[in-house]
């Protein structure tokens, strides 16, 4: 079973590799806020290399491990003669250019083999390219006020001009917003545009008249921010989506003064928008503070959550299966955080992000961890192709790096298994492994692997013993995650490709023909996934969207209730976006970005079912559990009791097992009332297994006869009354429900062996009475022949 | 039997306990007496009543030498014969019809026997270790005459003793009674049970949970939970410790001191009283009566600051105003626990802790307490809520029209009409029931002797003179009776209310065809 096998990896790991996880946890505990290159590297490798060395472990195959890597091949975009590499995130496309030719490359899904399209244009400069949403149209900025329109299909080319050679062009962008088409970002202000196909030219829908400094746009959450002011560090914010447009409030930006008189000047690449979790962030990097200030879009305000540290004087942010990836360049090393919550805690220790699959084999496992004041030397360099955090890289948010130089891309990938390894060492210390297990219940990229971890994560703290409240809490979060997927209907999607997948992790970039990323990206999650399949409508969409948000409103807990959020459709797992009444008000119909990718049914859900916990905890723990079985009891306790929150049923066998721990445990009184109260469900199983502990205790044996009773089923009741001799009520009662599948010769023996002709007589009697025909069948006739016998006897022996 | 009906001087009840292989020796009789109720009783009068029961016990014992004598019916007098441990016989005799209300069912009597008994051995042990102990009787003695007087005054009316009569027929001693809660308190109940284990770390505790006077939860052996069910019913249960205080006068009228009533006892029984009693005036045993903890002392509990339940009746822990712990001998595993008995509004928590698993006493005591509120308070406030919600107040088990008594025999659960909806029955059909339930009684135990371990399933209807039906069903263990105050009615009418009631609160256990 390669799924058993899997499972106990992580079982094996937190055993095994318990002392080296404590010490690791424990430095990064210690050292976070300071950091320096490669801190708790030492613990790490330590801990990496138990892993390594526990048997049976082939963490991904992969022989190094890290929270987050880069795969070789990368995506060679190399073309003769290249000019210029552009990315193109309406589309997704990445675009090398030459003086008349341009070339695209699909990076989604993300596949370095992918071949390229390309399209002859007019010669020219190219300062940026963009395709039309439906890649009918390329535009093409010429210069700061020109931009040339390619119509493919035909070849034909038309210009747009700025209108006064004051106005300077600083970008535009393809858009699904209602209204307009395509957007200019001009130094004056924005510039919406709608195509028309028939004259093959722009019409102008609206102006916003604004000065400019520079402005931010990422198609994932349609939002265009404008910078203006003299520090550039005043903001509008336009949300330009299939819902319509939304202007955001005005809103500043924090930035620490140097010194007295001088305002540093924020610039472009010192902000970035990002989504995470559905919801929309801007990260902005304060140089003088070193810090890295987040704000949240809502519908109607700005607010600004707080602040990470930064070690760097570069950083870069990317985004991966919504866990936030903060890139200190200078330090060359990467900090993961979790920003679903509250907690600004780092999820792991800085640590060097790693290449991995290259074909000459170096791992970082191989180097000496004693050559002091070199900093991850091996690691930095990508033998000839690259150097990791190299001058020439650029980040693409979400989770793409151009490096320009060599006309590669990299796609960064997150090592879910070493996060939450890593997470939950620095978990342990302060005993929140219930919010590791929030944190992998959030994943979505790689739900199977993220759900192996929960099961191996909940099997070990059971194992170990820990304390009820906390595995009690544990459990919590795998039920109302289950709870919350049922709701939205991507469990059961998950077990329609789990049964395909068969476990195995690593399956999601390699196999799917379908558009996991996307997906992400976009910030759908898995909504959409519920009506994958259907080709719906955007506005219809929205309205079930809401419809069922409603619902959910009920149940979710109420962390926050923000009705103002800015949304992203989706947020599936964003429980505080869910929270808000969405029914009422201006707020009611969130703005939702419309998805025209199409949608993927490899998604999955990590969330965990009874019967799996069942299966792959509970009967997998206690296999393994010696000793007292009692604090298994209490934990199908607390497991039944967050099951009756969530109103989910329990599979029997649930049921089954805490009959048998605590008639193992000779605890038949607590055994009964948990059978009267109902704590264990009445069901068949349940009553059989009743029985079967019964064999010791008469009073669980009656329990189980009592259960049959109550639930009707006839026949097992009156066999098991034969059974026990008790014939003549089990009569009474074949009579009353009219059971005739139990066989007359079973009565009739048992009436026998209780050695009694009147008996005897009776039941005979009863028979023919009952069953039209009795008296023609063989029974009868033996039977008739015994109570003669009988009779003539008993006369013998009284004279 | 004249003599024994001769005691004027009583309320007409005495009650004695006797060791059959003391005192076998002429001259020594009064060896044998361990207990005798009134004490004031001239020895000659007492030494006749023991010596009439013992010749009866022997005399019977050549035809059963299993069961001996359960009863004797005297024209004046009933005679109930309990032997509590072998050779240690426990006597009530009562008298009869002196008033309308004498009249007695003997299993009841017979029960209040056995259920002074098993809380006594709950709190001292048995009383056979103890007059190992202390062969000269002397301990035993000072141990069970405050005991049972602390016992049986909570069966008082006015200056008499109200024992169990006929009007309790709706009544069933030496059963617990059951909170009947929905699988979502239960649940939440059970997660408190598992909190409540590991406040005592690894060492095997039990907790027993009770909402007013009904069990919530228990963890410990039936017997073991209807001994401290019963005990925690008459002296820790909200209404116990409000009430306590009011009626415990009957023997002690306004005295405190806690070895006042063995002390007054032994000089009331007058100059004979030496003879049998003079041990504990010479011997190092005497400070032993001092000592002597009454544990069911009223009056004596009170609720702490801390909400845990304290009482000096364990004395004081010395050097320290701390109250020592009581303790407590669980009949299953024969272990030494300690008591912890814990209130919040109308929940009771006990939690008993093996007095071995605990090596530095009080002080450990207190941290297994400490351990509690920290780890349970949340859980104490969310089951209390979540039973009050549910709670159906004093007559939540009411059934209009029915009067009734349900016995579950296997698990030593009853439950009854509320006793104030029973005394509105009239007077012939509760001593009709009377009559069935004593004819009931013979039934289960001739049926018991004859064929353990088969049980019989039992009707019988009948009509009282008032023409109110009294109705018994005895199947698979569980017992219902009942009364049925329409005159008017039929057989038909009867048994069909009973199938009625029996499929709706029964789940058709009484159902028999």
């Amino acid at each position: 079973m390669k799924e058993k096998k899997t499972q106990s990896v992580l079982n094996r790991i937190l055993v095994n590799c318990a002392a080296q996880a404590k010490e690791y946890g424990g430095c990064v505990a210690a050292k976070v806020p300071e950091v320096e290159c490669d801190m708790c590297l030492k613990q790490f490798l330590a801990l990496k290399n138990c892993m390594q060395n526990t048997p049976s472990i082939g963490l991904s195959g992969s022989g190094a491990l890290s929270h987050v890597y880069i795969q070789y091949p990368p995506l060679r975009c190399s073309i003769p003669e290249s000019r210029g590499l552009h990315y193109d995130d309406g589309t997704k496309l990445l675009i090398p250019s030459t003086s008349n030719q341009i070339f695209s490359w699909k990076t989604v899904p993300f596949n370095p083999l992918a071949t390229s399209t390309s399209d002859s244009i007019p010669e020219g400069p190219i300062l940026s390219i963009r395709f039309s949403l439906d890649t009918k149209l390329i535009a093409i900025q010429r210069s700061s006020s020109e931009i040339q329109f390619w119509i493919r299909e035909t070849s034909e080319a038309f210009s747009h001009r700025c209108r006064s050679d004051s106005e300077n062009i600083l970008g535009f962008f393809w858009t699904d917003c209602p209204l307009c088409d395509f957007v200019v970002v001009k130094n004056s202000g924005l510039d919406l545009f709608a195509y028309d196909s028939v004259a093959k030219s722009l019409d102008l829908v609206e102006m916003r008249k604004l000065n400019v400094c520079w402005y931010v746009y990422t198609h994932e959450s349609r939002l265009v921010l404008l910078a203006s002011g003299m520090q550039c560090r005043t903001f509008t914010g336009f949300q330009l989506s299939s819902a319509g447009i939304v202007r955001l409030p005005k809103f500043d930006m924090a930035m620490a003064k140097p010194e007295a008189n001088s305002k540093p000047v924020l610039a472009a690449e010192d902000v970035y928008i990002v989504t995470v979790y559905g919801r929309i962030y801007c990260l902005q990097v304060d140089r003088v503070a070193m810090l890295l200030h987040s704000y949240r879009f809502y519908r109607d305000a700005v607010v600004q959550q707080g602040s990470l540290p930064i070690y760097s004087r570069k950083i870069a942010v990317s985004v991966v299966d919504n866990v936030l990836l903060v890139h200190q360049i200078d330090a060359k090393v990467v900090i993961l955080y979790d920003i679903f919550a509250d907690s600004r805690a780092p999820i792991s220790a800085p640590l060097p992000l790693q290449s991995r699959g290259f074909p000459r084999s170096y791992s970082s496992s191989s180097r000496s961890s004693g050559k002091d004041g070199e900093c991850s030397e091996v690691n930095n360099k990508i033998d000839h192709e690259g150097i990791i955090y190299g001058d020439n890289w650029t980040f693409i948010v979400p989770d793409l790096i151009c490096d320009v130089s060599n006309n590669f891309l990299w796609k960064i990938h997150l090592d879910l298994e070493a996060s939450a390894i890593s997470y939950l060492a620095i978990a342990a210390s302060s005993s929140e492994t219930p919010s590791v297990l929030e944190f992998l219940q959030r994943r979505k990229l790689e739900a199977i692997k993220a759900k192996q971890l929960c099961l191996g994560i909940a099997r070990t703290v059971i194992l170990e013993r820990r304390p009820v409240s906390m595995v009690s809490k544990a459990i919590d979060v795998l039920v109302s995650s289950y709870s919350l997927s049922l709701k939205t209907g991507s469990y059961f999607k998950g077990i329609k490709t789990e049964s395909t997948s068969s476990g195995v992790a690593k399956t999601s970039v390699a196999r799917s023909n379908t558009d996991v990323s996307t997906s992400r990206i976009d910030g759908t999650s898995i909504r959409h996934e519920s009506t994958a399949g259907v080709d719906s409508e955007y506005p219809s969409r929205a309205s079930t969207f809401s419809a069922s948000e409603s619902e959910e409103n009920a149940s979710s807990a109420p962390l926050r209730t923000d009705s103002r959020d800015l949304q992203l459709g989706g947020g599936k797992v964003d429980r505080v976006n869910l929270t808000g009444a969405h029914s009422s008000g201006p707020t009611d119909n969130p703005v939702f970005v419309n998805i025209s990718e199409q949608q993927d049914s490899e998604l999955t859900s990590p969330a965990i079912s009874p019967d799996e916990m069942y299966k792959f905890v509970f009967a997998a723990v206690e296999e393994e559990m010696v000793g007292d079985p009692s604090y298994l009891v209490s934990i199908i306790v607390e497991f039944l009791c967050s099951t009756n929150m969530e109103k989910i049923k329990v599979h029997p066998n649930l049921y089954v097992l805490a009959i048998q721990l605590l008639a193992r445990n000779e605890r038949y009184a607590e055994l009964e009332s948990f059978v009267t109260n109902k704590i264990l469900e009445p069901s068949k199983e349940v009553a059989l297994q009743l029985l079967e502990s019964g064999r010791q205790n008469i009073q669980t044996r009656k329990l189980g006869l009592e259960m049959l009773r109550q639930l009707s089923l006839h026949h097992d009741y009156v066999s098991l009354l034969v059974q026990d001799g008790r014939y003549n009520e089990a009569l009474r009662y074949a009579r009353k429900y009219q059971v005739t599948t139990v066989r007359p010769a079973l009565f009739l023996q048992a009436a026998c062996s209780s050695n009694n002709s009147q008996h005897l007589a009776a039941v005979l009697r009863f028979f023919s009475d009952f069953i039209p025909d009795f008296r023609t069948t063989s029974d009868f006739t033996t039977y008739y022949g015994i109570l003669n016998e009988m009779n003539t006897s008993v006369a013998a022996t009284s004279f | 039997m004249g003599l024994a009906s001769a005691s004027t001087a009583t309320d007409g009840m005495q009650l004695c306990i006797f060791d059959l292989r003391r005192g076998q020796n002429e001259g020594q009789e009064l060896d044998k007496i361990l207990f005798f109720f009134p004490a004031d009783l001239p020895f000659s009068t007492q030494l006749s009543v023991i010596g009439l029961s013992e010749g009866l016990i022997t005399f019977t014992r050549i035809f059963s030498p299993e069961a001996a004598c359960e009863v004797i019916e005297a024209e004046r007098h009933s005679h109930v014969f309990y032997e509590a441990e072998t050779d240690i016989w426990m006597v009530m005799v009562v008298e009869k019809g002196k008033d309308s209300d004498a009249i007695w069912r003997i299993d009841a009597l017979r029960k209040v026997l056995k259920e002074v008994h098993s809380l006594f051995v709950m709190f001292y042990g048995s009383i056979r270790a103890m007059l190992e102990k202390d062969p000269s009787g002397g301990l035993i003695r000072s141990h069970l005459y405050p005991f049972i007087m602390d016992y049986l005054s909570d069966f008082p009316v006015g200056k008499k003793l109200q024992l169990p009569s006929f009007r309790d027929c709706l009544k069933e001693r030496g059963t617990v009674q059951m909170l009947t809660m929905g699988r979502e308190a239960a649940i939440e109940v059970q997660s408190l049970v598992s909190v409540l284990d590991s406040c005592a770390g690894n060492s095997s505790s039990y907790s027993m949970i009770l909402f007013h006077d009904l069990l919530v939860s228990t963890t410990l052996s039936p017997d073991d939970t209807i001994n401290l069910f019963t005990y925690a019913a008459l002296r820790l249960s909200p209404n116990a410790l409000s009430s306590g205080v009011n009626s415990w006068s009957y023997i002690r009228r306004g005295s405190t001191s806690s070895h006042f009533v063995s002390g007054s006892a032994l000089t009331h029984s007058g100059p004979v009283s030496e003879q049998i009693y003079h041990s504990s005036d010479t011997s190092p045993v005497g400070n032993n009566i001092n000592r002597v903890t009454r544990a069911l002392q009223h009056g004596k509990w009170y609720k702490g600051k801390d909400g845990f339940l304290v009482t000096d009746i364990w004395g004081v822990v010395v050097g320290s105003l701390v109250c020592a712990t009581p303790t407590v001998w669980l009949q299953q595993t024969e272990e030494a626990m300690y008591l912890c008995p814990y209130q919040f509004k109308s929940l009771t928590l006990i939690l008993l802790i093996p007095v071995s698993s605990i090596l530095n006493g009080e002080q450990g005591v207190a941290l297994v307490k400490q351990q509690l509120l920290e780890n349970a308070s949340l859980k104490i406030l969310k089951v209390e809520e979540k039973l009050s919600k549910g709670w159906g107040g004093e007559n939540a088990y009411h059934v209009s029209g029915y009067r009734y008594l349900l016995v579950d025999g296997d698990r030593n659960i009853s439950r009854a009409s509320p006793p104030g909806k029973v005394t509105t029955l009239a007077k012939e059909s509760l001593l009709a029931l009377s009559k069935l339930r004593d004819e009931v009684d013979l039934e289960k135990s001739r049926a018991k002797r004859d064929n353990a371990g088969c049980e019989k399933d039992l009707e019988v209807s009948i009509r009282a003179k008032n023409n109110a039906w009294a109705v018994a069903r005895i199947t698979g263990g569980k017992e219902l009776y009942m009364v049925l105050e329409k005159a008017s009615e039929t057989l038909l009418y009867a048994s069909d209310a009973v199938e009625k009631f029996s499929n709706r609160y029964c789940n058709g256990a009484f159902s028999l065809d």
